[in-house]
């Protein structure tokens, strides 16, 4: 501890409190945690809606498909650090504040489900025509097609995808902690950059990276127990 | 005639793009009746596989009407047709398991829904899987398997809802022709066994004669040839219908073998290079023996092939006649009386020597 102390001085100085790394983790944990469970929902509903309104599919919809289709194209062309500004007003309709995790969940969700919609989308047109012809041949709906398909016959590669989602997702909330979001990117920012402690910039960036290293040895493991 | 289980009126498909239409199936009408193994031929792009989805509306027909029992289906609303298509059986060229289900998975996907309990529902998996020959695979993922054996589940699949009908959609192609026989048996046998009205789709002639009992020709969206696999081996109508069978003998590489040959190349006068074919009665007189009692005529055979389609022979013959040319054209009448087809033949035709 103290040969710790000696090199990592203000990590330790910063060590408590909602201000500290205590709360900054904590923090980082919840936005991600919140922002991956209602991006992911929302996501993975508008990734099915692209694909089984694609042509040729299942519910081709040529209107539908476009409109979809343009929204996720849009959402996922701004910045995020733009759309943090952008969506001030609408985020303080939904929550009530612009700052803090709480006022960062929004421009998380909106930031991120266009990416997951694209990946589950990428994902799931991967799955074989065949045997959504062959479930359509043995009497099944649109509904359990999507259902015991789609999701079931994609379901490796979109645990992938979640993962990779995840991963840009933990991303953008040290993103968000430019603006007072809070978690370890602010951390990192408002203490370490802004006070030059550089041990505290290091020592966030390293919980960051272990951060993202658990994430994807979960999302590899799963891969690997559901790919047959 | 009973009414046929399938009926399609004056069907039509209509694929309109941007650039043009495409018209893959083109005012097709067709009767399979109960118990029939209908093969349907074709080269790809013929719009065999079209014409066959539309039996059970996985294509839609822009035109016509599709009777199932005297029902037209395409008035069917949607939770109908589903119970509909039950039974209708279909097994596929690539197969299309589930990868992400075990072989009893997904034999039992095709029963979600039933009313059968449980139990009621293992049951039939396993009692499916012995049909098959796939028991001991049944906790296995079709990873695991053959081509043949991913086949068989597909069929054990097929077969969940007691079709009455099974729809095979070019499912031997992608086997070798060992194993291709061994699901024509299957499906043989399925015929015989559960009296399942077999449609069978594929560009392989010999998967026809092997074991459906009628059969249609197709080419370009149109049905130009149909009848019974008998009367069509026998008096094929159409060029087509004739590469077809050809493809099923060894007579094209056997022409082609002779037009190598100097002998046959510069026919001597009064010798006369024919194609007999005969069937049924006609192959248990002496032909060649009359000839040479009543005219004087001899044959010397240079190709031999007969075979048994449902249980008649049918029979070709290469062979060069020679005699008095008055002789040989009487001779050749009298081959037509005897109900033989004769066709002439030049080697030239075959690319002698290039």
């Amino acid at each position: 501890m103290d040969f710790l102390k000696q090199y990592i001085p203000n990590v330790f100085d910063n060590w408590h409190g909602d201000y500290g790394f205590e709360g900054a983790i904590s923090q980082t944990l919840y936005m991600t945690i919140i922002s991956a469970i209602i991006a992911g929902v929302i996501g993975l509903a508008v990734g099915l809606i692209l694909v089984i309104t694609e042509d040729g599919a299942i519910a081709e919809n040529k209107t539908i498909y476009n409109i979809t289709d343009k929204i996720v194209n849009v959402l996922r062309s701004i910045p995020f650090i733009i759309l943090l500004a952008l969506i001030g007003p609408l985020t303080k309709i939904i929550v009530g504040t612009t700052i803090g995790p709480q006022g960062a969940l929004v421009p998380l969700v909106i930031g991120t489900f266009p990416f997951y919609a694209r990946q589950v989308q990428n994902a799931l047109v991967q799955v074989d025509k065949g045997v959504i012809e062959a479930a359509q041949s043995m009497g099944e709906s649109n509904f359990g097609i999507v259902c015991s398909v789609y999701l079931k016959e994609g379901l490796p590669d979109l645990i992938r995808a979640s993962t990779l989602t995840i991963i840009s997702l933990v991303n953008l909330t040290a993103m968000a902690g430019a603006v007072g979001a809070g978690g370890l990117g602010s951390l990192a920012l408002d203490i370490g950059y802004k006070r030059f402690q550089n041990d505290v910039t290091i020592v966030a960036t390293l919980m960051v990276l272990l951060f993202v290293f658990v994430v994807q040895f979960i999302g590899d493991y799963i891969t690997k127990k559901v790919s047959h | 005639m009973a009414q046929p289980l399938i009926q399609l009126k004056n069907i039509s498909v209509n694929f309109k793009n941007k650039e043009r239409d495409v018209l893959a199936v083109d005012n097709v009408n067709l009767d399979i009746q109960r118990g029939d193994i209908f093969g349907i031929v074709g080269y790809s792009g013929a719009g065999k596989s079209t014409l066959v989805r539309v039996i059970n509306l996985l294509q839609r027909p822009t035109g016509g009407e599709v009777l199932i029992n005297g029902e037209d289906i395409c008035q069917y609303d949607a939770p109908k047709l589903r119970q509909t298509r039950k039974k209708i059986g279909m097994i596929f060229q690539h197969f299309n398991l589930m990868m992400s289900r075990t072989i009893a998975q997904n034999v039992a996907y095709a029963l979600k829904g039933s009313p059968l309990s449980k139990q009621e529902k293992q049951d039939k998996v396993n009692e499916l899987l012995d049909l098959v020959g796939l028991a001991d695979k049944k906790d296995t993922y079709p990873r695991q398997l053959s081509g043949g054996q991913k086949q068989r589940v597909a069929i054990a699949r097929s077969l969940a809802n007691d079709p009455d009908i099974l729809i095979s959609d070019e499912a031997t192609s992608a086997l070798d022709p060992k194993t291709t026989e061994s699901i024509l048996n299957l499906l043989q046998e399925l015929n015989k066994k559960l009296n399942l009205t077999v449609v069978l789709i594929t560009h392989q002639m010999e998967a026809v004669k092997q074991i459906s009992n009628k059969v249609a020709v197709m080419e370009q969206g149109k049905v130009i040839e149909r009848g019974s696999v008998l009367d069509i081996f026998a008096t094929p109508k159409t060029s087509l219908t004739q590469s077809f069978i050809d493809t099923t003998t060894r007579l094209d590489a056997t022409l082609k073998g002779l037009a190598q040959q100097d002998n046959l190349k510069h026919l001597k006068p009064g010798e006369q290079l024919v194609q007999l074919s005969y069937s049924g009665d006609t192959t248990d007189e002496p032909i060649i023996v009359s000839l040479y009692q009543k005219f004087g005529v001899s044959a010397n055979i240079l190709y031999g092939n007969v075979e048994i389609l449902q249980g008649t022979p049918i029979g070709s013959l290469i062979v060069i006649l020679s005699g008095d040319a008055i002789k040989v054209s009487e001779s050749l009448e009298f081959l037509t009386q005897s109900g033989v087809r004769i066709k002439k033949l030049n080697l030239a035709d075959f690319g002698g020597d290039n």
